[in-house]
């Protein structure tokens, strides 16, 4: 018998159906060659980006857009949104705009041409952490954004571009996005009737039942959600609660780097290098303003979610909001707990 | 300058690169091949037995359900997403909820002709798929169990289908999907505050202003929505008030499946025969009739692989203005 499974957080449905089961290997494998010539995210080529915003540099000295860096911040080629400008919100009609500002941000994972982040070293991955949270700092000093989501899109079919040097990306929006702002009000409905984090309930039951848990390491745990929507999704969590991912400190950033090293490569060793997204859920940037956000502190819990793309979403799943997983999440649990990472 | 606009119904803020704008010829189209229909294809003719019993069909007078002779036909997905027999059990596990997967999963064979599609039909076959929809609507919305019947179709590899025969697929669900409610809450808000129909005032703003308008008949209007989430995102939608889709008449089929089929072709010849989907956003099974919601047609072309920050905030990014999508459909040669 399929099931209907309900997301706590933010209410959705999802179907999942066990009967069908597709294990790994069901999948097709969409494997992307390697960009021929030149590529502007390698060492040597900085002067085919926009001017450097922040970066990891080797220890000396080193003149902006050159040679010598670990990990490089450049705003994208092909912004989505603009950094220039006010966001002279006006009505029309009956609709309702306001100006595309915003940042888009480029984070260069490693001055060698290589493709995934599962093929980079925890130190390396470590680093890719640290710039994430230096740029969601420095962006929270302008007042005009609301919220930074950090991604990857990994794969031609997860909406990577042409371009296959590893990297991820960030756009700061000047509202906060509605999915995370769901997420946010479910949460706090959870805690104003319980008064607990329902993150922090979710992995304890997570980690009593075992079902569906992937990893649990140093102070992060690693589980496929009970509504995942996507065949193997994983989600990486903070077992100390901590609503804001920029919060994180030394250590923990460490153990970060290497819990998603290892999930990234058990996804790769498991499903023969699938595309993929992962995107940072945390909380917004919490402008003082009377009642609002009043809980988070207590409410909301930071996470990475990945989410392998395996399957094409259709024509259902965009007019409902209702997805069809055909792989049940302890089953996916229990694949990438069995697999070998270092085979 | 990119604008950031706000779908009016359900709050969703649309990230539209104005300056930029993608045009048809910027996307890539995967090309149909077909495999060709006959022995393989279980929607042809002559291997209805390859099909679960036949539910509904249109047939020619003599002929027996489940042999050739029909023109429109309807069966149970082999491989249903949900299951028709059993109770929803709704059941809590520690902080989960969980219910069993009833539910019912129909295909709607649109025509014998393995090579056509639905834009390729003549008007009175695309009426005769209308009032399959209808039909089978109704007679699902009997059945208790059921709190949403949703109808859609996935054209071409990309938009999901997995057989090329021309169909469209029916999912009756035990619960109303999360999309739905927001745009039936979002609707609601409007309604509470102005006491009209939000759809009711984009219909009559964009036959005003023009520049999203794709096409219109007597009871129709296509348009391109002010915040699409993907580019050439195209709407159809009943000029007359009206938020069940199953309470459609005769005038209203036969208006509906010419300017389904023209919009459908307009989009074909603008943008070589790009996969979409489509599906029809309707009231839930209820008793009454809401003053506050209004049925209508969503199209969405399959022109890109939808990313990281899309599904991460819920946030579209869409590279082609609507007022160009319109105009391209517009100007399409048909």
């Amino acid at each position: 018998m399929p099931e209907l499974r309900k997301d706590p957080v933010v209410g959705r449905w999802v179907i999942i159906s066990t009967e069908r089961a597709k294990r790994p290997n069901d999948f097709s494998k969409n494997s992307e060659p390697l960009m021929e010539g030149q590529c502007p995210f390698c060492e040597g080529n900085e002067g085919m980006t926009p001017h450097e915003i922040y970066t990891i540099s080797n220890p000396g000295v080193r003149k902006p857009d050159t040679r010598g860096w670990q990990v490089r911040v450049v705003p994208s080629i092909h912004p989505v949104l603009r950094i220039e400008g006010d966001l002279g919100r006006k009505g029309s009609g009956m609709y309702d705009m306001m100006n595309g500002v915003g940042a888009h941000e480029v984070i260069i994972e490693t001055p060698k041409h290589m493709s995934g982040i599962a093929d980079l070293d925890e130190s390396q991955i470590n680093k890719v952490i640290f710039a994430y949270i230096e740029r969601i700092n420095d962006l929270r000093k302008d007042r005009r954004f609301k919220y930074v989501l950090v991604f990857k899109n990994y794969g031609a079919l997860a909406g990577a571009s042409s371009i296959r040097h590893s990297h991820s990306q960030l756009i700061a929006t000047p509202v906060n996005p509605k999915l995370v702002k769901e997420e946010l009000l479910g949460a706090r409905r959870y805690f104003d009737y319980k008064e607990r984090c329902i993150f922090c309930d979710l992995i304890k039951q997570e980690i009593d039942s075992q079902d569906r848990l992937v990893m649990d390491l140093d102070g992060f745990v690693a589980v496929t959600p009970f509504a995942s929507r996507f065949p193997f999704e994983v989600w990486i969590l903070p077992k100390d609660h901590s609503c804001d991912f920029s919060n994180i400190k030394k250590p923990q950033i460490e153990y970060l780097a290497k819990v998603l090293r290892t999930i990234m490569r058990k996804l790769k060793r498991a499903l023969g290098d699938p595309p993929y997204n992962y995107v940072i859920h945390t909380a917004p940037f919490r402008i003082p303003k009377a009642g609002y956000w009043r809980t988070i502190e207590q409410d909301y819990h930071w996470h990475i979610e990945i989410m392998p793309r395996l399957t094409k979403v259709a024509g259902f799943e965009w007019g409902t909001g209702f997805h069809i997983n055909p792989t049940p999440p302890e089953d996916a649990a229990r694949y990438l707990r069995e697999v070998n990472e270092n085979a | 300058m990119p604008e950031l606009r706000k779908d009016t119904i359900n709050g969703r803020w649309v990230i539209i690169a104005v300056e930029e704008g993608r045009h048809p010829a910027d996307f890539d189209v995967e090309p149909h091949v077909s495999k060709g229909g006959g022995d393989k294809c279980p929607f042809c003719y002559g291997n209805e037995d390859k099909t679960p019993t036949e539910i509904y069909a249109h047939r020619v007078g003599g002929t027996k359900p489940n042999t050739p002779g029909w023109s429109t036909r309807v069966v149970p997905n082999k491989f249903p997403a949900l299951r028709i027999e059993g109770e929803l059990n709704r059941m809590g596990v520690g902080l989960y909820d969980v219910m069993n997967g009833i539910g019912a999963h129909e295909v709607i064979i649109e025509t014998p002709d393995h090579e056509k599609s639905l834009a390729d039909l003549s008007d009175s076959d695309v009426e005769k798929v209308i009032w399959a929809y209808r039909d089978r609507s109704i007679d699902l919305r009997g059945d208790k169990r059921f709190k949403y019947i949703l109808i859609f179709r996935n054209y071409g590899e990309s938009a999901g289908a997995s057989l090329e025969h021309p169909h469209s697929q029916l999912i009756a669900l035990p619960a109303v999907p999360i999309i739905v409610n927001e745009e039936l809450k979002g609707s609601e808000n409007y309604f509470e505050y102005r006491e009209r129909c939000v759809f009711c005032d984009m219909i009559s703003q964009e036959l005003q202003e023009t520049e999203r308008l794709v096409t219109e008949n007597r009871g129709f209007v296509s348009f391109t929505p002010f915040a699409s989430r993907f580019p050439f995102e195209t709407w159809i939608i009943p000029k007359e008030h009206c938020a069940d889709f199953s309470h459609i008449n005769k005038d209203q089929v036969i208006d509906l499946a010419r300017i389904l089929r023209e919009v459908l072709l307009r989009i074909k010849n603008t943008l070589r025969d790009t996969s979409y989907n489509f599906i029809i956003h309707t009231s839930p099974v209820e008793e009454r009739e809401r003053d506050d919601y209004h049925w209508h047609i969503e199209i969405m072309p399959i022109l890109f692989h939808v990313a990281g920050f899309e599904w991460g905030s819920g946030f579209y990014i869409n590279p082609t203005t609507p007022e160009d999508a319109a105009r391209c459909l517009r100007e399409a040669k048909i």
